[in-house]
């Protein structure tokens, strides 16, 4: 491929002209929200629509804050977001570990199993659920969304912890059985500390499955303080006059912690996301 | 560790992983077969019917109608996210100057969540102040504004577009992992031994991908199979039936009719249908070494 590029200036040039293309219909898309979020009410209005806002104005942010409930949205969303991906990530790390380093009966079929929950339509549990935790009385409650969540992060973020826990190389456990450690120990001190890339990518994807996740928390909640950001956001888009700068700005803040923990940990999930997934 | 006690320290370790799968997923999976037998409200009203909602869901064209729909819309999607995370994926394989930058930039819309993609779409696809509307009416290319949303074809197609837009960057990093992972020996030996550029990528690029091809052509197509959060937001299955994807078709059996029975049966008609082609495509793709 090298030889390719030096021989080809124009193959080049048409190669960037894809990657610019493509960057701006990502782009275009949103730079559009950024400019719509900073507008004031008349200038959401105005056609045509200019991209630089005249006045550019705060107000939007300043409003989801004191005119919607968004800071309980916020706080539920990180409460619940962060409970399930601890747990996921507690509870698959184990089981990648134990599926990568121990032929025990049974694992073939853990394996398929885990593979299988993605093929479940997330709806077919959405209705059980719903009775379920009504029945629990965890409607309305920050548990009932947790357990949910965990129920979808677990298995892929397994699949994850295995292709990775497989890149470390076996030795490892043996010298460390050899030198007298236990298998939790040597799980514990060893293979956990070497693992933490593969364990950021994991929560990366945990986070952000539950982050996003919109269709339960909006039948799994009733009452406004208990909504999630999807949710909250959601409903905005039906009130009868919609404030679309507001809504822009609400979508804004709810993106960042995703972009910034990307922007921060991309290298490692990239890598490991891949790991896991090619070696299926 | 390979001992038999060491075999049992595996389970341990799984334990938690799957005591969540057998209360968490197992059992409200059962739970919603079992709901498919019945004629429920879920509170007072528990009728045995039988198979009768299953016999129902085929003698009543609008199940299938809305599978076909579905269906229709999925292929779409997955030969959008196909076409485009493929050539992007080879070109950024290039190790283009600048290539980090342009693959920040062109995996934004998998950071995106659902809801927030939706709205932004809406906002863009809007009537009266919609940029797309603006700019193609600037461009003389419609002489007055669309409504995108509105009418049912045009729907269908901008839901595929938006579906398109969010999913693509999920395969454009799965394939450029699994060229990455293509040895460069091969391409050398490749080269020696004389072979086109064309030639390189059907018997070398093409062969080292299949692998990471078929699990990739598998999850999109099922995930996007079920999908259901931007459609809902976008146009909530309108207008009329136009993009009544069954996941919508399913949710609004359940939540607003409350018709508890019949969603479930049709869930349980989904999955298998989710299995269907993920064992389509095993067979098809043939299944390597996995």
């Amino acid at each position: 491929m090298a030889t390719i590029r030096k021989k080809r200036p124009l193959f080049r040039l048409f190669m960037y002209i894809i990657l610019i293309a493509a960057s701006a219909m990502v782009l275009i898309p949103v730079l559009w929200m950024i400019s719509t979020a900073f507008k004031s009410n008349e200038e959401v209005m105005v056609t045509p629509p200019v991209w630089i806002p005249e006045n550019p104005t705060f107000d939007a942010f300043a409003r989801i804050w004191k005119d919607y409930p968004f800071g309980d949205y916020f706080l539920n969303s990180v409460i619940i977001v962060i409970a399930a991906t601890l747990i996921s990530i507690i509870f698959s790390a184990l089981a990648g570990y134990g599926a990568s380093r121990f032929r025990f009966r049974g694992r073939g079929s853990f394996l398929t199993f885990l593979l299988i929950t993605q093929m479940f339509p997330s709806i077919m549990l959405l209705i059980p659920f719903y009775q379920v935790l009504k029945t629990l009385g965890l409607i309305d409650t920050h548990m009932g969304l947790i357990i949910v969540y965990i129920s979808f992060t677990v298995p892929f973020c397994t699949w994850m912890m295995l292709g990775f826990f497989d890149s470390i190389p076996k030795e490892l456990d043996e010298a460390a059985l050899i030198d007298g450690c236990g298998p939790v120990r040597t799980f514990v001190q060893i293979i956990f500390p070497l693992s933490l890339p593969g364990i950021a990518a994991t929560a990366i994807y945990a986070f952000l499955q539950s982050w996003n996740e919109y269709m339960f928390a909006l039948i799994l909640t009733t009452r406004e303080e208990m909504k999630t950001l999807p949710v909250g956001i959601g409903q905005l888009n039906g009130y009868y006059k919609v404030a679309w700068n507001d809504m822009m700005a609400a979508s804004i803040i709810s993106s960042m912690p995703l972009i910034i923990m990307f922007l921060f940990m991309q290298k490692y999930f990239i890598s490991s996301l891949t790991a896991g997934a090619v070696k299926q | 560790m390979f001992t038999n006690k060491g075999k049992r320290v595996g389970y341990w370790f799984i334990m938690p992983a799957v005591i969540t799968l057998i209360l968490l997923v197992t059992y409200p999976l059962l739970y919603g077969v079992y709901l498919s037998f019945f004629n429920t409200n879920l509170i007072n009203r528990w009728d045995f019917v039988g198979l009768e909602h299953y016999i129902s869901i085929f003698s009543d064209t609008k199940f299938l109608k809305s599978i076909w729909l579905t269906l229709q819309y999925t292929f779409w999607v997955v030969v959008g996210h196909f076409v485009v995370g493929m050539i992007l994926a080879l070109t950024l394989n290039l190790n283009l100057k600048g290539q980090t930058f342009f693959r920040v930039i062109l995996i934004l819309p998998w950071l995106f969540p659902e809801v927030v993609v939706a709205l932004l779409w809406k906002w863009l696809f809007n009537p009266m102040y919609g940029l797309i509307n603006a700019a193609l009416l600037n461009l003389g290319w419609i002489d007055q504004p669309v409504s995108w949303l509105g009418q049912e074809k045009i729907a269908f197609a901008a839901v595929i577009i938006v579906s398109i837009w969010k999913g693509f960057p999920m395969v454009m990093m799965l394939l450029l992992a699994g060229l990455q992972n293509i040895s460069k020996d091969l391409y050398e030996a490749a080269s020696i031994d004389g072979a086109t550029r064309f030639k390189a990528f059907r018997y070398v690029t093409i062969p080292g991908l299949m692998p990471v091809l078929s699990v990739t052509l598998i999850l999109d197509t099922v995930w996007w199979f079920k999908h259901f959060n931007m459609v809902w937001i976008l146009t909530a299955g309108g207008p009329g039936n136009a993009t009544n994807v069954v996941s919508i078709d399913i949710f609004k059996q359940a939540f607003e009719y409350f018709q508890f029975g019949p969603a479930s049966a049709m869930a349980v008609m989904v999955f298998f249908i989710c299995f269907l082609i993920g064992y389509v495509y095993r067979r098809l793709l043939g299944n390597g070494n996995d």
